[in-house]
């Protein structure tokens, strides 16, 4: 009962980590370095919602709606005003990853400001009795977060595979310089990259806002756990991002039978750095620029 | 004047941490985001060894030697890896010493801090006020300043800067690049540990908040600010931003604001050096 249960918290656990994982990967592979403001902006999809909710007293659907396209917005701001600076100096990719440190903690803190630091929720839907399947226990909600989910990785695995869009972004992933050769508007996909990557990130900060609670230390909680999935399943691979934090959800909550729950962090930590002494290219990652 | 002492002593110790960071990533090159953990693997150190009658002395120098023995399983750990990886491996040690301090209750007192209660005393010398404190404080920070300007003369400095510049170059010329970033990193990491010390002895309390990514990003932007490989630009740009937001708290804004605020500051700094002026004040070499 107890070893199906902790699957089914590792399953909704991963389902959220997956979202931010593989929107981070997308933007990884698209553009080549670390966004780290990621899950700030997630955070930010999950306070724009509350505060259409909330404040202006909106419909559910239209607060989603309204903030994941804010989020893709924001995304595509983030790299115009601040990224795409830097790249034109020619600055190294450490340069972009403190850069987005600075920014992660500017969000953060801006939130903090303006929302304070005590806890908000978002519960626009009747609180349901779990379902019990062979004893373990799942609710409504929780089950609507893994189809959503799922949902997203299916459209996101159709796009990549079968249309032009998804074969462009591919080949920038796989070789950037020799998709620019081929005539291919790299500037555009980079800002693609963004903008779906920040709209997932606001699908999950908004899953993660209906399950548990907003907090503007949900962001940082949010991006380690994001990256950790994403360096588990390798950078440059969605499907790897998406493999990798299921692995992570599974492995933290699994974790909990052994060490006392306060160990999940880290639990999580620790998969990280052994997967980059181990295997630093990840389940299914490029073997690119990881050693010189 | 009580005032002005305390933050002359907050500027020693940060000072002490800014130039050790700037031994990692100026002049070798390895952006080293694990630092802030050596301080609070110092600070622990020093406070629980005074708390169970060790002599100061010796916890303040185990508190080094402790920080560096990390170090060395830090490099032990990452030394395979380069750039952004190197980076985000050592933002998660950082992590995982940061969840420790919190979770190992029966040693550190998680989440409830130590309470560091008495006095420094070195051979028969008690440190009594803050200003005895501020003179125990830059004697340290002069030692370490006179060993990292000799490093820096010396041809051990130039190898170090061959291995930032071209590692492969530098294992051409028969230098072992591997020993020099060990050495580089449990030195820099010895001199975080002995801050810690300091720090944990001044406060007089600690948590594990205080060693977590706000204070890196702290320390991050005064590196940065004063230019990698420059000791002199990391010292002035220690007392420069750790005054600056030190006017907030002059300005009438309320008290929970206070904090936040301080932090958007420094990150808007960091942006916005990186941005126009990337190699800071003093800075000798651009980011790798």
């Amino acid at each position: 009962m107890i070893a199906l249960q902790l699957l089914i918290n590792g399953l909704i656990a991963g389902s959220i980590y997956a979202l931010i994982a593989s929107g981070f990967s997308l933007i990884y592979s698209t553009n080549r370095f670390v966004h780290f403001a990621h899950g700030s902006v997630a955070a930010i999809g999950a306070y724009l919602v509350y505060t259409c909710l909330v404040q202006l007293s909106a419909p559910f659907w239209l607060a989603c709606i309204l903030s994941i396209v804010l989020a893709a917005c924001i995304g595509g701001a983030i790299f115009a005003l601040l990224y795409k600076p830097l790249m034109n100096k020619k600055s190294s990719t450490a340069i972009l990853l403190i850069a987005g440190l600075g920014l992660s903690i500017i969000l953060d803190n801006l939130l903090l400001l303006i929302f304070g630091a005590t806890v908000k929720s978002i519960n626009p839907f009747p609180v349901a009795k779990g379902i019990s399947i062979f004893g373990a226990i799942i609710t409504p909600l929780q089950l609507v977060i893994v189809l959503t989910a799922f949902l997203i990785f299916a459209i996101l695995w159709i796009v990549m595979n079968y249309t032009k869009f998804g074969t462009i972004t591919r080949a920038v992933a796989d070789n950037p310089e020799l998709a620019k050769i081929s005539g291919i508007n790299t500037t555009k996909v980079q800002y693609a990259g963004f903008m779906i990557g920040s709209a997932m990130a606001a699908i999950a900060g908004i899953l993660i806002g209906l399950e548990q609670q907003l907090e503007p230390g949900m962001a940082l909680h949010l991006m380690i756990s994001g990256f950790t999935g994403a360096v588990i399943g390798g950078l440059t691979s969605v499907p790897g991002a998406v493999l990798g934090s299921y692995l992570l959800g599974f492995v933290e909550n699994i974790s909990v039978w052994f060490f006392p729950s306060g160990y999940k962090a880290a639990v999580a930590f620790s998969l990280l750095l052994l997967f980059l002494l181990i295997k630093p290219t990840g389940i299914l990652g490029i073997r690119k620029g990881i050693r010189q | 004047m009580a005032y002005i002492i305390h933050i002359a002593i907050i500027i020693g110790i940060f000072a002490i941490l800014t130039v050790s960071l700037n031994l990692t990533i100026g002049f070798t090159g390895l952006l080293n985001l694990a630092h802030i953990a050596f301080f609070g693997i110092g600070a622990y150190t020093s406070a629980i060894l005074v708390m169970k009658g060790i002599p100061f002395f010796a916890s303040f120098i185990a508190a080094g030697v402790f920080a560096a023995m990390f170090g060395l399983l830090l490099i032990a750990l990452t030394q395979r890896l380069q750039g952004d990886y190197f980076a985000l491996a050592t933002l998660g040690f950082a992590f995982v010493t940061h969840s420790l301090l919190l979770n190992l209750d029966s040693i550190t007192r998680g989440p409830l801090g130590i309470v560091v209660s008495s006095n420094p005393r070195f051979f028969r010398v008690d440190i009594v006020t803050n200003f005895q404190y501020l003179i125990y404080v830059l004697i340290v920070l002069s030692l370490v300043l006179l060993l990292l300007y000799k490093i820096g003369k010396s041809r051990y400095g130039k190898v170090l800067q061959a291995v930032r510049d071209d590692e492969i170059g530098a294992q051409a010329l028969g230098k072992n690049v591997k020993k020099i970033k060990y050495q580089s990193v449990m030195l820099s990491a010895a001199m975080a540990g002995i801050a810690g010390s300091l720090f944990a002895h001044y406060i007089g309390f600690i948590d594990p908040a205080t060693f977590y990514l706000y204070d890196l990003i702290i320390i991050l932007t005064i590196v940065i600010v004063g230019g990698l490989a420059s000791t002199k630009g990391s010292v002035l740009a220690t007392i420069l931003l750790i005054i600056l937001p030190e006017l907030l708290r002059f300005l009438p804004l309320p008290h929970t604001a206070i904090g936040p605020l301080r932090l958007i500051t420094y990150a808007a700094i960091l942006i916005a050096v990186l941005m126009y002026k990337p190699r800071g004040l003093f800075g000798k070499v651009d980011f790798q």
